[in-house]
């Protein structure tokens, strides 16, 4: 995970502390990650985990009070960590573009959604009226808009959320970015419309190159789309590798639960199972393992110190003590069958 | 379903409903034809996608749309046919109790826990305060919450702990029927998963019916008994949750299955396979058509007329001319076309 970064590396993000309520509080915690051309990393995590922060200083549109404490971030090698507002505003759009959870409050209620992104064409790409028309009505037939002439002139609340996501995509993609930043983009969306945006990303990466950083509290989709996830936990990266190692071989008891709670996709009548307890409050600092508390396989020693990423594979990485430990699986299986009613007994008394 | 044989009459009985909104040229049918039935004790699952009409139904059923043609029968008594004073009286009871998707928008932000839960009970009068204290703390106390919440407002507790605010909300004026539009669509996993199993021992403890709203197919399928497909205001189809899940007899469910995000992979039909393409001959236009025909790609001159919800094993039913045929003409689609 150190060393030089790959000559292909998009985005780079090292060892990245964000702070939060005007430095009172760490919400993300030393995390590491690259996205190289042509690459879809899924980033996943309950909510409150650190994903959301963590996109939004790659995009330099942190929140008021938040901060980056330490750390670096290089797009393109780059190095962007203390762009100006200026710089930034240069890059949107044409280095990175972003795609939210909802689109209509991105999108102006008033204005046609045509006239919406051929303004963006106007402002970054200095195109006239009837180019910026043109090209904005080339964009929503990439993204699979039928009679984009039409939708052109339409208002949002005239479109329906899949279509108002493929306008999002269609902008934040119209100034040829190298890196898409997709934040819960389908989270929203109906699982029919969802199986075409996840189709439409994997066609622009297809065919652009496009670097994908996908967001979701969903491993389904993450397994669908990605190649490679990285799950956060309490604002740490507790475990990345290549999508099927994670699916198939998760390390981290952290992930092996995640899995286990995830729709899985069996259409089977089934225990829903539940991970107990709750994670770390943002910015509670913790001895050790920042999973330990929750964990069905923790050890003393897990509270001893702060535990390291340790690689199992190349390009797998998980912050475990046992997570070579042939025995943790067993123990995080076991738990799942024996201890699900007593963490029912115990959310239930929280 | 044991239901059935065992009870004459349902605990609600929709029929022959039309809700159409809006007046004039703006007019919108949003539901046609719909029947179904609610037997006591059963998890029933309400699945499509928006502007389905699942939301609509479900408030047609609490009384707060009219609908222009049909019959809403609760217990045995027909409740769409109330006004006035009497309807307000049936809305009061809170027989039916409807929770909302985002508990932070549905949950009034400056009232504590208790007064929320309370309120129901409050506005239906003639119940003292100290036994409505006692049955806040009691509905609290099915979903799991302590009295420590009592008397905080909704922007202070967790996203899990307000869903959980909201369903106590429901039991504090003892429903016969529950309706949860969404309830789990704003949380993580595991907190899906514990609200979730929460109505599931609801249902076992109190045999309380529940209808769950809900676009999570998978989740659905952990807990529903039965599941009942809506698509552009009509219902298509109707079963036991595992047999419609596993081996859909409407084209649209199938759909609806194979867009369904899998951790695993062991489909029997893709997404490519029952997807429209250019190459499909055109589908009927008719107004009268089958409210699927435009995206079906076994649409043929028959589905110009819509098909009627029927039988097509004990407990299920299913709108399609063609449900015997079409699952085999799917397989023989081009399955070149299939991803991983």
């Amino acid at each position: 995970m150190t060393g030089n970064p790959p000559p292909d590396e998009v985005l780079g993000i090292e060892d990245l502390h964000v702070t939060v309520h005007d430095g009172a509080a760490t919400a993300v915690r030393g995390v590491t990650l690259s996205v190289r051309t042509g690459e879809i990393v899924g980033l996943v995590g309950e909510s409150g985990s650190g994903k959301t922060l963590t996109c939004r200083a790659a995009l330099g549109v942190l929140p008021p009070g938040c901060d980056i404490r330490h750390g670096r971030i290089a797009f393109g090698h780059q190095d962007v960590t203390d762009l100006s507002r200026r710089g930034w505003e240069r890059l949107h759009g044409t280095g990175m573009g972003a795609v939210f959870q909802d689109p209509t409050s991105y999108l102006n209620p008033n204005l046609t959604v045509g006239g919406q992104l051929a303004e963006v064409l106007r402002v970054k790409q200095k195109l006239r009226r009837h180019q910026a028309h043109r090209k904005a009505i080339g964009l929503f037939t990439a993204v699979g808009l039928h009679n984009p002439g039409h939708v052109f002139h339409q208002i949002p609340s005239e479109l329906s959320g899949g279509m108002l996501q493929r306008v999002m995509i269609a902008i934040a993609i119209s100034c040829d970015p190298r890196l898409l930043i997709a934040d819960e983009a389908t989270t929203a969306l109906d699982v029919t419309i969802q199986a075409e945006v996840i189709e439409l990303l994997r066609e622009l990466r297809d065919q652009r190159g496009l670097a994908v950083l996908f967001v979701s509290h969903d491993l389904a989709v993450i397994r669908e789309l990605c190649d490679r996830v990285v799950v956060f936990y309490a604002g740490e990266v507790v475990e990345t590798g290549p999508v099927e190692q994670i699916i198939e071989r998760p390390r981290h008891p952290y992930t092996q639960a995640l899995l286990r709670v995830a729709s899985v996709g069996d259409f089977q009548r089934r225990q829903l199972e539940v991970i107990p307890g709750q994670p770390p409050r943002v910015g509670e600092e913790t001895t050790g393992c920042r999973f330990a508390e929750r964990c069905p396989a923790a050890v003393p020693k897990c509270l001893a110190g702060p535990v390291d990423l340790s690689t199992l594979a190349p390009g797998h990485h998980a912050r475990c003590i046992r997570a070579t430990d042939p025995e943790l699986a067993l123990i995080t299986a076991g738990q799942s069958a024996a201890g699900q009613s007593a963490a029912a007994a115990e959310m239930a008394a929280r | 379903m044991t239901a059935q044989a065992t009870q004459a009459r349902p605990l609600l009985a929709v029929e022959g409903l039309d809700v159409v909104l809006g007046h004039g040229w703006q007019a919108n049918h949003v539901l046609s034809d719909v029947n179904l039935k609610i037997w006591p004790g059963e998890i029933v699952g309400l699945v499509g996608e928006t502007g389905s009409g699942k939301t609509t139904l479900a408030r047609t059923v609490v009384g707060l749309i009219r609908p222009r043609n049909g019959r809403i029968v609760f217990d045995g008594a027909e409740i769409s046919r109330l006004r006035g004073g009497a309807r307000r009286r049936e809305r009061r009871s809170g027989h039916v109790q409807l929770i909302f998707q985002d508990p932070l928008r549905s949950l009034d932000p400056d009232l504590t826990v208790a007064q929320i839960v309370g309120e129901g009970l409050a506005i239906r009068g003639g119940i003292g305060s100290q036994e409505i204290r006692s049955r806040v703390e009691d509905a609290l106390a099915k979903v799991g919450l302590d009295s420590t919440v009592l008397y905080r407002q909704p922007g202070q507790i967790s996203g899990g702990q307000r869903q959980r605010v909201s369903i106590a909300r429901a039991l504090a004026s003892d429903p016969s029927l529950l309706l949860c539009d969404e309830p789990v669509s704003a949380l993580d996993a595991s907190n899906r998963n514990y609200i979730l199993r929460l109505l599931s021992e609801l249902r076992d403890t109190l045999d309380l019916p529940i209808i769950i709203i809900s676009h999570d197919l998978s989740s659905l399928a952990g807990i529903a008994d039965r599941a009942v497909v809506l698509y552009r205001g009509r219902i298509v189809e109707d079963g036991p949750v595992s047999q419609v899940f596993s081996a859909p007899r409407h084209p649209y469910t199938a759909l609806l299955m194979a867009s369904a995000p899998s951790v695993k992979h062991d489909r029997s039909l893709s997404v490519q396979q029952l997807r429209r393409t250019a190459a499909d001959p055109p589908s009927p236009s008719a107004p009268s058509a089958c409210v699927f025909a435009a995206r079906c790609p076994f649409a043929i001159d028959s589905c110009a007329e819509q098909p009627a919800l029927v039988p097509v094993a004990p407990d299920w039913s299913a709108a399609c001319h063609r449900h015997e045929e079409w699952a085999g003409l799917a397989r023989s689609r081009t399955s070149a076309a299939r991803k991983g």
